[in-house]
C-alpha cells in the first residue's frame, strides 16, 4: 500500500491473497482507524432512512455480525436546508450522521448520494445536480451539497456522484455525457474535500464511482482515476459487475465496492470471483420481505451434496406445508431466529401479517449471507473457490424461490412512482365485509338453517366436538 | 360432554325453545352441586395503602411470578407487534396476552394441539393471559350474533385464498356449500373458547362472557348479558378441562349499572374462581361511571384473590383504578400509539410525528433507561426523538423502537406504582403523577379522577 500520507492514510486495505490484481477472486482487509476491520469479500448490509430494514438496533448489536452500513442521502433531506441531522450535536470527531442513526460506534458508514437500490427520477440529472427521490416527493441534490454532507456528515467512506440513467439503457449521446459529468462531479469533489487549498481536509474515505458503461466510453475518466485522481481516492464504486473487468492493475489495489442487484447467490459468487471486495445484495430483503428464509451453504456441505439433485435456495413460508413444521427454518442455523422459533411461527406470523415475521427472517437471511461470503473467504484462501462454485451450481438450483405471498407495505420511496390511471398500489384491507352485512341480516334464517338436515350436517363435520 | 349435547347446541333449530329465549328462571338460582375449583396460582398480599384501596402482591403463575399491580401489553396474534420475546423480556414483562379469537382463527386449533400449545408456538416461556374472544365480538365483527348457545359470526379472514389453504380448525364450524356468498360461518360457544383455551395452553383464560356497549341504552338487554354470563360461566367451569395448570377467571358484567354488577359480584364469587376479572368497560362510558363500576366491584371481592380491570390502559386510569383496588390491566393502546408515533412520557403523551420534535436531539424521556433512552456510554442506544421523528411510520424499525419504549414505560410506571404502595405513600405518587401530566395546574386535573379519588379518602387536590 501507499505510505505516503494521503487522504486515505487512516485507512488500510490489505490484500491477503489474490491470483492476480484483477478479474480474480481475492481476500483482504479493510481496516479504519476505530471500526471494526472488516474481512472483505463481504455484504455491506443497505439501510433505509438510517436502519437496516426491519431490525431494531439493539437486535442488530446482540444478534447479527453487521459491522457496516450502506446509508443513502436522499432518505434524510426531503425538506428545506439544512436537514435536521446537519444539527446533531456532535463534537468536532464525531459522526453527526452515525449519532443520528444511532449506529454503533465501530461500524463502519458508507454514504452515499442515493439509496440502494434507487428508483428512477423522472427529473433528468444536471450538470451541477442529481436528481434524488424523497419520502415527500422528486428534487435535486446539488454536487456541491452532497460535497458539504461528506464534511459535515463525516461518513467512514463517502460514495462519489455519479450522472446515472435508471431504469432504462442510457442513449449514445447520453452516455458520453455521463462520463463527461461523472468525471466533473468527481474531479470537483476531490478538490474541495482534500484540495491543497482546503483548511480542514475531509477525513471521509472517498471511493470514486466507475460507471456501468463500455471500458472505451469511460477510459478518459478511468485514466484520470489513474493518474491525477489516484493519491486522493480510496476506492471505487461499481455499479455493475461488467465493470470489475476494467479496472487496471494499477488501481487494483483499491478496494472494489460493488453496488448491484444480483438475482442469485450464483450470482454473488460470480461477482467475488471477478474480485469484488464489498458486496450489496438486495434480495436479501427482498426474500424477508416475501416470507423466503433463505437456504444454502458456501462452501456445498457434505449432506447437501449427498442429496443428488438441486437443492432449492430457500424456503416459501407463506406454504402452508409448514403450518404445522415444527423444525428450525434451516436444521443446524445458529441465527437468532433459527435458535428461538420455529416454521409454524413463521407461517402464521406472515399470515397474520405481523412484523416479527420480517424482523426473524432479515435476521436468518443476514445470517445466511454472512456463512457465504466467510464460506467464500476461506475458500479463495485454500485455493479451492472455482471448484467450490462449482459445485455449488451443481447443488442448488439457478433461481430463488417465486414470491407468493404479500410482504409488508411498501412505501413511496421504496418503489417507482406510478404513472397516472393506474390501479390502485395496495388492495384495500377494510369494509371488506360490508356489503356483506347486509346481506347476512337479510338472510338471517336461511343462515340458521341451512338446506340440510342434521344427517347432513353431522356427515358435514358440523357439530363434532374435539 | 356428548356429542349430542354438542350438536343441540351449535343448531338453533334442534335447541330446546326454552334455551333459546332464556328467562330469568333459567338463572343460576336453582344451580346443582358446583364444580370444585382447583387454583393453579398463589396469590401473595404484600401491603395495603392506608388511605385508597390500593394494594400491592405477587402472583405466582406456573410461568413466573407477576409483581401486582401489572400492566400487561396485549400479543394479539402471538407476537408483540414486530418485537422478539427476548425484547420482551427485557422490559421486565412477565404476563403478556394473546387473544383467543385471533389464535382460533389463525393457526387454528389444529396447529396449537400439534405444536403443543402458544408457549412453544411463539417461544415465550413466561405467563400469557389469553381473552375469550367475546370482546372481539363487539369490537371487530359488525356481523356477530349473540344467542344462549354462543356467538355466530362471519369471519372476515375468509374468502382470502391465503386463509383458504391452511387446515380448518376442528372448533370452528365450517359450512362449505351454504351459499355463494357465505364461505364460512363460525360460533363461539363458552365449550369452544375453553377448548381453544386449553389449546393455547395459557396461564390464565378468561371465560366467554357476553360483552356489549357499556353505552348500549337497552336495560333488558344489559341484564340478560349479565346472566347470560352467569350462565356461560359454569359452562366454561363444566368444560375447563385443566384447573390445575390453567386459572379460569369470571368476568363481571353488568354494564354502568351497579346493582346489576352487584348482583354478578355475588354470583360469580360463588363460583370461586381463581381470579376475577370486571369487564365489559373501556368501551367508551363516562370515566365517573367507569370509576364506580370499578369501585362497587372491588368492594365485593375477596381480598385473597386478583382482579383485573379489561382493556384499560392509559396510564391516568390505571393509576386510579389501582387505588379503587384493581391489580391487572391490559391495553392494546400504549403498543398502538407507538405505532403510530406517540410516545408515553411522564407529561403525558408526545406526537412525535410533530414537526417541532425534527430537531431535538433529546432522548425520548430523559428519565427512561430503556434501551432506546439510555445513552450510549450507558449500553442503551441513544435514540433521539429527532430520529424516531424520522422513521415513524415509515420504517418497522421505527415501530419496534418505540414500542419497547412504551411498553418499558407502562411497565416501570407500575413498579413505581407496586413501590409507592409497599411504602405506605400511594396518596402522594397520585399527587406526583397528576402533577406530571398537568404541570402543577390543579385547575386542568381531570374532574372524574378527583371525584374517584375523593371516594376512596384521597383529596387529589391537596399538597
Amino acid at each position: 500500500m501507499d505510505s505516503e500520507p494521503s487522504p486515505s492514510r487512516e485507512m488500510t486495505f490489505s490484500i491477503l491473497g489474490s491470483a492476480a490484481p484483477v478479474l480474480a477472486p481475492r481476500v483482504g482487509t479493510l481496516a479504519l482507524g476505530g471500526r471494526q476491520t472488516i474481512a472483505t469479500p463481504n455484504l455491506v448490509p443497505l439501510t433505509s432512512r438510517g436502519a437496516v430494514p426491519h431490525i431494531s438496533h439493539d437486535m442488530v448489536r446482540k444478534e447479527t455480525a453487521i459491522n457496516s452500513l450502506y446509508v443513502g442521502l436522499e432518505d434524510f433531506i426531503e425538506r428545506k436546508h439544512p436537514a435536521p441531522l446537519y444539527n446533531v450535536p456532535a463534537t468536532a470527531n464525531e459522526s453527526p450522521l452515525r449519532k443520528f442513526i444511532c449506529a454503533q460506534d465501530d461500524a463502519t458508514i458508507l454514504l452515499g448520494p442515493r439509496r440502494f437500490p434507487a428508483i428512477a427520477c423522472p427529473p433528468n440529472n444536471t450538470e451541477t445536480s442529481i436528481a434524488i427521490s424523497t419520502s415527500v416527493g422528486f428534487r435535486q441534490l446539488e454536487a456541491h451539497g452532497y460535497i458539504e454532507a461528506i464534511q459535515k456528515l463525516k461518513p467512514d467512506i463517502a460514495i462519489g456522484l455519479a450522472d446515472m440513467v435508471l431504469g432504462r439503457p442510457p442513449g449514445l449521446k447520453r452516455r458520453g455525457k455521463m462520463v463527461d459529468r461523472t468525471h466533473a462531479y468527481t474531479r470537483d469533489a476531490l478538490e474541495h474535500l482534500y484540495g491543497e487549498s482546503v483548511a480542514e481536509k475531509s477525513k471521509a474515505k472517498f471511493f470514486a464511482p466507475v460507471l456501468p458503461l463500455d471500458n472505451t466510453q469511460q477510459s478518459l475518466y478511468l485514466d484520470d482515476l489513474e493518474g491525477e485522481f489516484k493519491d486522493r481516492i480510496a476506492g471505487l464504486a461499481l455499479y455493475e459487475s461488467a465493470s470489475l473487468g476494467y479496472i487496471s492493475e494499477a488501481l487494483g489495489d483499491l478496494p472494489r465496492l460493488l453496488l448491484s442487484d444480483p438475482s442469485s447467490p450464483h450470482e454473488v459468487l460470480r461477482e467475488i470471483s471477478l474480485g469484488a471486495d464489498l458486496l450489496t445484495v438486495p434480495f436479501l430483503q427482498g426474500c424477508s420481505d416475501a416470507g423466503i428464509a433463505l437456504d444454502f451453504a458456501f462452501p456445498v456441505p457434505a449432506a447437501v451434496q449427498a442429496r443428488g439433485e438441486p437443492q432449492p435456495l430457500g424456503l416459501d413460508l407463506w406454504s402452508s406445508e409448514h403450518a404445522m413444521d415444527i423444525s428450525p427454518l434451516v436444521k443446524g442455523c445458529e441465527c437468532y431466529a433459527c435458535r428461538n422459533h420455529h416454521r409454524a411461527y413463521f407461517n402464521h406470523l406472515l399470515r397474520a401479517k405481523e412484523m416479527a415475521a420480517w424482523a426473524l427472517l432479515q435476521m436468518h437471511n443476514h445470517h445466511v449471507i454472512d456463512r457465504l461470503m466467510a464460506g467464500a473467504r476461506d475458500s479463495i484462501q485454500r485455493g479451492t473457490f472455482e471448484e467450490d462454485v462449482k459445485a455449488f451450481h451443481r447443488a442448488y438450483v439457478a433461481n430463488l424461490p417465486d414470491r407468493t405471498g404479500e410482504g409488508p407495505r411498501l412505501r413511496g420511496y421504496q418503489m417507482p412512482a406510478a404513472g397516472p390511471h393506474q390501479p390502485r398500489r395496495m388492495p384495500k384491507v377494510y369494509g371488506r365485509l360490508d356489503d356483506l352485512s347486509q346481506k347476512f341480516a337479510e338472510s338471517q334464517s336461511s343462515v340458521a338453517t341451512p338446506d340440510t338436515d342434521a344427517e347432513g350436517l353431522e356427515k358435514h363435520g358440523f357439530a363434532e366436538r374435539i | 360432554m356428548q356429542c349430542s349435547a354438542a350438536l343441540a347446541r351449535l343448531r338453533p333449530k334442534l335447541i330446546p325453545k326454552a334455551l333459546l329465549v332464556p328467562t330469568a328462571a333459567m338463572s343460576t338460582a336453582a344451580e346443582p352441586v358446583r364444580k370444585a375449583m382447583p387454583s393453579a396460582l398463589t396469590f401473595d398480599h404484600h401491603a395495603k395503602c392506608s388511605t385508597t384501596k390500593a394494594r400491592a402482591s405477587t402472583l405466582h403463575l406456573p410461568h413466573g411470578s407477576v409483581p401486582l399491580p401489572i400492566f400487561m401489553p396485549v400479543a394479539t396474534q402471538g407476537s408483540l407487534k414486530g418485537l422478539t420475546y427476548d425484547q420482551l423480556r427485557e422490559t421486565g414483562c412477565m404476563l403478556c396476552l394473546n387473544n383467543t379469537y385471533h389464535l382460533g382463527l389463525k393457526p387454528g386449533q389444529e396447529v396449537l394441539d400439534a405444536v403443543g400449545g402458544a408457549h412453544k408456538f411463539q417461544g415465550w416461556d413466561r405467563n400469557l393471559l389469553t381473552d375469550s374472544g367475546g370482546f372481539q365480538m363487539v369490537s371487530l365483527l359488525k356481523l356477530a350474533t349473540v344467542t344462549e348457545e354462543g356467538v355466530r359470526f362471519l369471519s372476515p379472514h375468509d374468502g382470502s385464498p391465503m386463509y383458504d389453504s391452511l387446515p380448518t380448525s376442528a372448533s370452528v364450524l365450517h359450512v362449505g356449500n351454504l351459499s355463494q356468498w357465505l364461505t364460512t360461518l363460525r360460533l363461539l360457544t363458552p365449550e369452544h373458547s375453553i377448548s381453544l383455551q386449553n389449546s393455547i395452553g395459557s396461564d390464565i383464560i378468561m371465560q366467554l362472557d357476553d360483552v356489549i356497549a357499556t353505552t348500549s341504552p337497552d336495560h333488558a338487554r344489559i341484564k340478560e348479558a349479565m346472566d347470560r354470563s352467569v350462565r356461560w360461566l359454569d359452562r366454561c367451569i363444566d368444560a375447563h378441562k385443566y384447573p390445575e395448570r390453567q386459572n379460569l377467571f369470571c368476568i363481571i358484567q353488568g354494564g354502568l349499572d351497579l346493582e346489576l354488577r352487584k348482583q354478578c359480584c355475588e354470583e360469580m364469587v360463588a363460583r370461586d374462581t381463581p381470579g376475577i376479572a370486571i369487564g365489559g368497560l373501556s368501551g367508551g362510558e363516562a370515566k365517573e361511571e367507569f370509576c364506580k363500576v370499578v369501585d362497587t366491584c372491588t368492594g365485593l371481592l375477596p381480598e385473597n384473590k386478583p382482579r383485573y380491570v379489561m382493556g384499560v390502559g392509559y396510564p391516568e386510569d390505571i393509576v386510579v383504578a389501582v387505588a379503587l383496588g384493581a391489580d391487572m390491566f391490559d391495553c392494546v393502546w400504549p403498543t398502538r400509539t407507538a405505532r403510530f408515533g406517540n410516545a408515553i412520557v411522564d407529561a403525558g403523551t408526545l406526537n412525535l410525528r410533530h414537526q417541532k420534535y425534527a430537531t431535538d436531539f433529546s432522548p425520548i424521556d430523559e428519565n427512561c433507561d430503556c434501551v432506546c433512552c439510555r445513552p450510549t456510554n450507558q449500553g442503551g442506544l441513544g435514540v433521539t426523538k429527532a430520529y424516531i421523528h424520522h422513521i415513524t411510520a415509515k420504517e418497522t424499525v421505527g415501530a419496534h423502537l418505540l414500542t419497547q419504549h412504551n411498553v418499558h414505560y407502562m411497565l416501570k410506571l407500575m413498579g413505581s406504582i407496586r413501590q409507592a404502595i409497599m411504602e405506605d405513600r400511594y396518596p402522594a405518587f397520585l399527587r406526583k403523577f397528576f402533577s406530571n401530566i398537568y404541570a402543577g395546574d390543579k385547575t386542568k386535573y381531570p374532574d372524574w379522577a378527583v371525584g374517584a379519588l375523593r371516594g376512596v379518602g384521597m383529596d387529589l387536590l391537596e399538597d
